[in-house]
């Protein structure tokens, strides 16, 4: 089945989910969904827990609370076997292989993938959706400026064949024009099927291209909608855009 | 200006075989951070398996060195599995501590299971040389310098081309980024642990073809592939074959022209001046 015959359909369904870290609680009963095909934003301001969430949706840290992706229960899986389920994410920082090159980089993005056959095909497709990386396959990826270093980061994460991709912080310290192209590649990957959990800090910037949203708050979702709705939203409005 | 030359030619073969010795120990260090105090050891069981191999199997201990090298993987993946992959997170002392009580475990039984006899490994052509103009180049030595150099580049394009040692790679840089992208690193800590000791293994099989083996060589060798990748640094296999000639030159001009004894006093020299003079090693980064 097509994913986008499943549209609308919930791909990733999480019920009241608690984590935090070492007997400190962060995230308490979050409950959301992400649906087939959508890009959705997760957004709410610093130390509100999103980033804690993508860590427990990845099985990096232990919760408490069903994680049910993809029709399977990911709760008592490894990252790796997270990863090969097809939850991938691009997590906060980047997190590049420094001294590695861009291309050995993508190539770690498509470390576990089984169809090994065409991973040069999709590296060729990163680097036509990504043309700054192309020229730059030799370079080592620490070594790039940062809008570069999260463009490399993005081509990892689709280099995975991802389901769901779940980007954290994705414009943080870029300037404008970047961020507006990474947001343009969102909406490409989006047509091929690959369904995107946006977070962000920048709530406007996340919800103006995004279909639904979540907000959360000290480690508890307090608000969730339309995207377009939420933006209209007094109460969202008031607390996160200054209007 | 011959006796010269000729040392310097016994100190370069040498230090391709030393090179090869402190490979896995820096594959295991940079990869794992774990400095490895039984890797010696185990190059004395690569020495006696090999030995075992030529005297009871009648097989070459260069045509065995593959047989010996696989044993010794599947030996290193297990002891990490089993054992070290508890500690691999634990402060460093930790680490010493488990890898050194290790090296006193397998000392310990190599000397009950073979004796504290010296051993040699003798096949038809170890007496053999080859004549060029004056100098001589002893077959077996020149022999275990071509393997090293092969093993040391092969390791060297394994870590870059394939997918294995891209993942080895990645791991050593950001064990994070590394865990989110599909690397189960339980199983990576003990392949590469397991190559490690593979390597530990093929060096002990060429040792055994130049040097006399006995159960507490491992030690002293422990300690030159400690120095050797301190000159060499972590990162590039290919340092490790600068480290090991500038040992083995080290050391043989120190055995000519100061004595037979001094040639080990002569490493740990090396060692102390490196650490002082370039704490990162001669060619870049140890950690
Ligand atoms: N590794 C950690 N150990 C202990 N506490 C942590 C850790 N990481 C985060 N926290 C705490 O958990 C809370 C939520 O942090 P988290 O990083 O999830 O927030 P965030 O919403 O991603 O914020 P930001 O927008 O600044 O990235 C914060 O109070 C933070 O101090
Ligand atoms: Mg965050």
């Amino acid at each position: 089945m097509r994913a986008s015959d499943k549209a609308g359909e919930a791909l990733l369904a999480v019920t009241d989910l608690s984590a935090g870290y070492g007997g400190m609680p962060v995230l308490r009963d979050v409950s959301l969904e992400v649906r087939h095909g959508e890009i959705l934003a997760l957004v709410g301001s610093n130390g509100a827990g999103k980033t804690t969430l993508l860590r427990a949706l990845s099985r990096m840290i232990a919760s408490d609370g069903g994680i049910r992706f993809a029709g399977r229960d990911l709760a008592p899986m490894t990252p790796d076997e997270v990863f090969g389920a097809g939850l991938v994410q691009v997590p906060e920082g980047r997190q590049l292989f420094d001294r590695m090159t861009v291309e050995d980089n993508l190539l770690m993005g498509a470390y576990r993938r089984a169809d090994q056959a065409s991973v040069r095909g999709d590296l060729e497709r990163m680097y036509a959706l990504f043309p700054r990386l192309g020229e730059r396959r030799r370079q080592l990826a620490g070594s790039m400026s940062g809008g570069e270093q999260q463009m490399c980061a993005m081509a990892r994460g689709l280099m995975a064949k991802p389901q769901l991709l779940m980007i954290d912080e994705m414009s943080l310290g870029l300037a404008p024009v970047i961020v507006e192209q990474l947001m343009e590649v969102l909406a490409t990957i989006r047509t091929e099927g690959v369904t995107v959990l946006l977070v962000e800090q920048d709530i406007h910037l996340a919800l103006s291209g995004a279909d639904r949203g979540y907000v959360m708050e000290t480690g508890a979702i307090v608000h969730g909608g339309d995207a377009k709705a939420l933006i209209d939203d007094p109460a969202v409005r008031k607390a996160y855009l200054g209007l | 200006m011959d006796l010269f030359a000729q040392i310097l030619v016994n100190g370069v073969l040498l230090g391709g075989l030393y090179a090869v010795m402190a490979l896995g120990l820096a594959l295991v260090w940079g990869v794992l951070n774990i400095v490895n105090l039984a890797h010696g050891a185990f190059i004395m069981l690569g020495a006696y398996l090999s030995w075992h191999l030529y005297t009871y199997l009648g097989i070459d201990p260069f045509l065995g060195l593959p047989i010996t090298a696989i044993l010794m993987f599947c030996l290193g993946y297990a002891v990490q599995r089993g054992l070290l992959n508890l500690i691999v997170r634990a402060p460093m002392f930790n680490t010493l501590l488990i890898t050194f009580g290790l090296e006193v475990v397998l000392t310990y039984l190599a000397q009950i299971a073979f004796s504290a006899d010296f051993r040699t490994i003798n096949p038809s052509y170890a007496g053999a040389h080859i004549s060029l103009g004056p100098l001589v180049i002893p077959l077996a030595r020149l022999m275990a310098f071509g393997v090293a150099i092969v093993l040391t580049v092969g390791m060297w394009v394994f870590l870059l081309r394939t997918r294995l040692g891209r993942a080895i790679r990645a791991t050593a840089q950001n064990l994070v980024a590394a865990r989110l992208y599909g690397v189960e690193p339980r199983h990576l800590y003990a392949m590469t642990f397991g190559i490690g000791i593979g390597l530990a293994g093929a060096a002990g099989g060429l040792y055994g073809t130049v040097s006399q083996i006995n159960p507490y060589i491992g030690a002293t060798l422990t300690a030159k592939s400690f120095a050797i990748a301190i000159i060499g640094g972590l990162e590039n296999p290919l340092g490790v074959i600068v480290g090991g000639l500038v040992l083995g030159i080290i050391e043989s001009l120190t055995v000519a022209y100061v004595g037979a004894t001094f040639g080990d006093v002569a490493s740990f020299g090396v060692l102390v001046l490196v650490l002082i003079v370039r704490p990162s090693g001669i060619l870049g980064k140890t950690a």
